[in-house]
């Protein structure tokens, strides 16, 4: 059975939309359902491609572009890819998601952003084709009763309880541990959320550190000089950040043009481990360690991702989005090897009892709870390191061992 | 009933009556996703209408329309994810907030003389910090989103607005028909016509006695309480809200291109341009596709959408209109 991508093929259903209203009563009441190949799984991807989330759609879709014949090569039933944009917008990734089930998908993943995924989980659920989401944050997901929504990606207060969790690991494995720390976020949504949700935690998860003082900078900062300054004068030992990319950039230079050498940057989002990071940076890009939902490179089926990302993208590391929308059709995959059958239900309950141990992302493995979450999933420290990504924590994922304190910035050539 | 059909000739008649029967036969005929795009069709049909009414009427303009269809979508969400009241008992709250809300726009912007596009910024500025605000209330689920509890597709629960997406659509449906009905008796009434004199020339209208500030309130306020019933709609029919995503500008953007499509200032505008560009969106979806290049369907909408704006400045539907011959009413406004 041949496995294909069919994103741009063009359907009968979108034919019959194109020929539009003068063909309206007649042609739209035509089947829609498409009689699809016996034997392949049909599983919609909806992926925001377009929009202002673009990027990262388009980075979750080279996960699928590689997935297929890795998961061939291991022996997963063939599956055919349906493709749907939802140009992060709700309203879209709604229609998008009936649209895929009208097209005959007996089976969904997606779709990185919780607003969009809420709205495609409820089409799901009201017509019970399971959805498996490959990112999305929001605990809210999981709590609304769902029975076709299955979720591998930790939600937002794991990913921080993690991150603390392995801040104290990496203290404790190289003797240093700061007594103060500064807060610096980007002051918008996920920053504030970031924001409330660390000051939230702190007290719980017993941190060494105290927080000294908290900034806010604007998202659209051109200038951090004042920011780092005001953070090097509190006197705190490490700098702890929630930000973005070119915040992340413009910190890191101010950090050098300011001669500040705190013991580590510690960053609780994305920014710090970015390929654009690293590629702007060169070498001062080396140090810093964020914590995030991460790939274990120990595992072996991580290395052949690996490696196929590598030759159909030499320009571009492993990360996130790879790795959970890599196992997301892993998962879809191994129900429907379990179910043996196309049949929603049946791929439901196959989804339910999921235990995959030979996956690519740090943990014991993939297995849902009543709720449909992946609750055994572990967020990992990386540090980049001469222009790679490396796990220095939890130790079960570790493969170096952590430079910390980091290097001073301003002696590095 | 005389003041809703009067100036209307026989052929609009007839229009009418065949699109009001395509639309009430349309759920039985079309699959569920073309049912999705209906209700998106109709949803930026009604709230274009709101807007209009304002714009088009009275002449004043909003960029921030979201941060009405926001304060009825979370009041009417939050009232009854927290105390299980459903939305036609919580509607009244809802408007009744969306009302305020715009009262209070409006009498800072019409009382201080702010004008144009500063009254648009006025209008951006309340849809911002309303979202900073939702954003840091935990009761409204803040930026972690505020979930309603899914439905089941199958029932029917008109009085939580709880069932099928053919529920919704008749729904939405019969808002649209009565503020298209609605819209029609206030333009044709002695205070649509105070409107237009405003919109016309406000100092001219000053001078002949009109209370400016008085019907622009008006304006404002029938305004924002049709945009806060659409809130309750669209909380209840996609059952999630996320504060970054409904009051944002690009939501207002949205919710006025199809009026402006369509013909600011006509009955039909927002309908005919919801009509257009939604389903011009999703062929150009199907499209684009083929090409394969992410994002490029956005470029060829901008490109239709200034192509429309660039040769039909007064939008499709005096064009259509008059195409059609429905441009010479019998007697009385004829858009």
């Amino acid at each position: 059975m041949t496995k294909s991508d069919k994103r741009g093929t063009f359907s009968v259903t979108r034919r019959t939309f194109t020929a539009g209203a003068a063909a309206a009563a007649a042609s739209l009441a035509l089947p829609m359902r498409h009689i699809h190949a016996a034997g392949a799984l049909k599983v919609g991807v909806l992926l925001p491609r377009s929009g202002p989330q673009a990027g990262i759609g388009q980075d979750c879709q080279r996960g699928v572009d590689v997935a297929l014949p890795i998961l061939k090569e291991l022996g997963y039933p063939d599956m055919e890819i349906i493709s749907g944009d939802t140009e992060t917008n709700v309203e879209i990734a709604r229609a998008q998601a009936e649209k895929l089930i009208n097209e005959g998908v007996q089976l969904l993943v997606g779709a990185f952003d919780s607003g969009q995924t809420t709205a495609i989980a409820q089409v799901a659920e009201q017509k019970g084709i399971p959805l498996v989401i490959n990112i999305a944050a929001s605990p809210a997901i999981t709590e609304q009763g769902y029975k076709f929504v299955f979720r591998n990606f930790p939600n937002a207060p794991k990913i921080l309880g993690d991150a603390f969790t392995n801040q104290k690991e990496l203290f404790a494995a190289t003797g240093a541990t700061p007594k103060t720390a500064v807060l610096l976020h980007v002051n918008d949504t996920f920053g504030k959320a970031m924001q409330g949700g660390i000051g939230a935690l702190m007290p719980k998860f017993d941190v060494p550190y105290k927080l000294v003082e908290q900034i806010a900078y604007d998202p659209k900062a051109r200038d951090l000089s004042v920011e780092i300054s005001k953070a090097k004068a509190t006197g705190a030992e490490a700098l702890l950040v929630v930000s973005r990319l070119n915040d992340a950039i413009l910190l890191t230079r101010e950090l050098v043009k300011q001669r500040w050498n705190p013991m580590g940057v510690l960053s609780m989002g994305p920014g710090w481990y970015e390929d654009q990071y690293i590629k702007t940076l060169g070498k001062l890009s080396d140090d810093p360690v964020s914590f995030v939902p991460w790939q274990d490179y120990n595992k072996p089926l991580t290395k052949v991702v690996q490696e196929a990302l590598a030759k159909a993208h030499p320009d571009r590391a492993m990360n996130t989005n790879h790795t959970y929308t890599f196992e997301a059709l892993m998962i879809a995959a191994d129900a429907y090897k379990r179910a043996g059958s196309t049949d929603p239900n049946a791929l439901a309950d196959a989804l339910r009892a999921t235990n995959i141990t030979d996956n690519i992302s740090a943990g014991p493995g993939i297995m849902f709870n009543e709720k449909g979450q992946n609750d055994k999933l572990l967020n990992v420290a990386i540090q980049n390191r001469d222009g790679k990504h490396v796990v220095v924590a939890p130790k079960s994922a570790a493969n170096a061992d952590p430079i910390w304190p980091m290097r001073p910035l301003d002696q590095r050539g | 009933m005389n003041r809703l059909f009067e100036g209307l000739p026989a052929r609009a008649f007839l229009l009418l009556a065949i699109l009001a029967a395509a639309l009430l036969v349309a759920p039985w005929l079309v699959n569920d996703y073309l049912l999705s795009v209906l209700i998106i069709v109709l949803y930026f049909a009604y709230v274009g209408q709101a807007w209009n009414l304002m714009i088009g009427f009275a002449g004043q303009l909003s960029l921030g329309h979201a941060l009405f269809v926001g304060i009825g979508a979370y009041t009417s969400a939050a009232i009854f994810v927290h105390f299980g009241i459903g939305p036609w008992a919580t509607v009244f709250i809802a408007v009744l907030a969306s009302v305020l809300a715009g009262s209070i726009i409006g009498y800072l912007g019409f009382r201080f003389s702010i004008r144009g596009v500063y009254f648009a910024l006025l209008t951006i500025a309340f849809a911002e910090f309303t979202r900073i605000m939702v954003d840091h209330t935990e009761w409204l689920g803040s930026t972690q989103g505020l979930f309603l509890p899914v439905a089941n597709r199958e029932s029917i629960d008109l009085l939580n607005l709880r069932g099928s997406p053919m529920m919704f659509y008749y729904v939405i449906l019969g808002m649209t028909v009565a503020a298209l009905v609605l819209c029609r008796l206030l333009l044709n009434s002695k205070l649509g016509y105070y409107w237009q004199a405003i919109r016309e020339d406000q100092d001219s209208a000053q001078a002949y006695g009109v209370n400016v500030f008085r019907y622009k309130m008006i304006a404002v306020a029938i305004s924002s309480g049709l945009t806060g019933i659409a809130g309750v709609f669209y909380a209840f029919y996609y059952n999630n809200l996320f504060p970054e995503t409904t009051f944002a500008t690009s939501r207002s953007i949205e919710m006025i291109l199809g009026t402006v499509v369509g013909g600011v200032g006509t009955l039909f505008g927002p309908i005919v341009g919801a009509f257009f560009l939604t389903p011009l969106g999703e062929l150009l979806t199907a499209l684009t596709d083929d090409i394969g290049l992410d994002g490029i369907k956005p470029f060829f909408w901008g490109i239709c959408v200034a192509g429309i704006v660039l040769f039909r400045p007064s939008g499709l539907w005096p064009w259509i209109a008059g195409l059609l011959g429905l441009d010479k009413p019998a007697g009385g406004e004829g858009k």
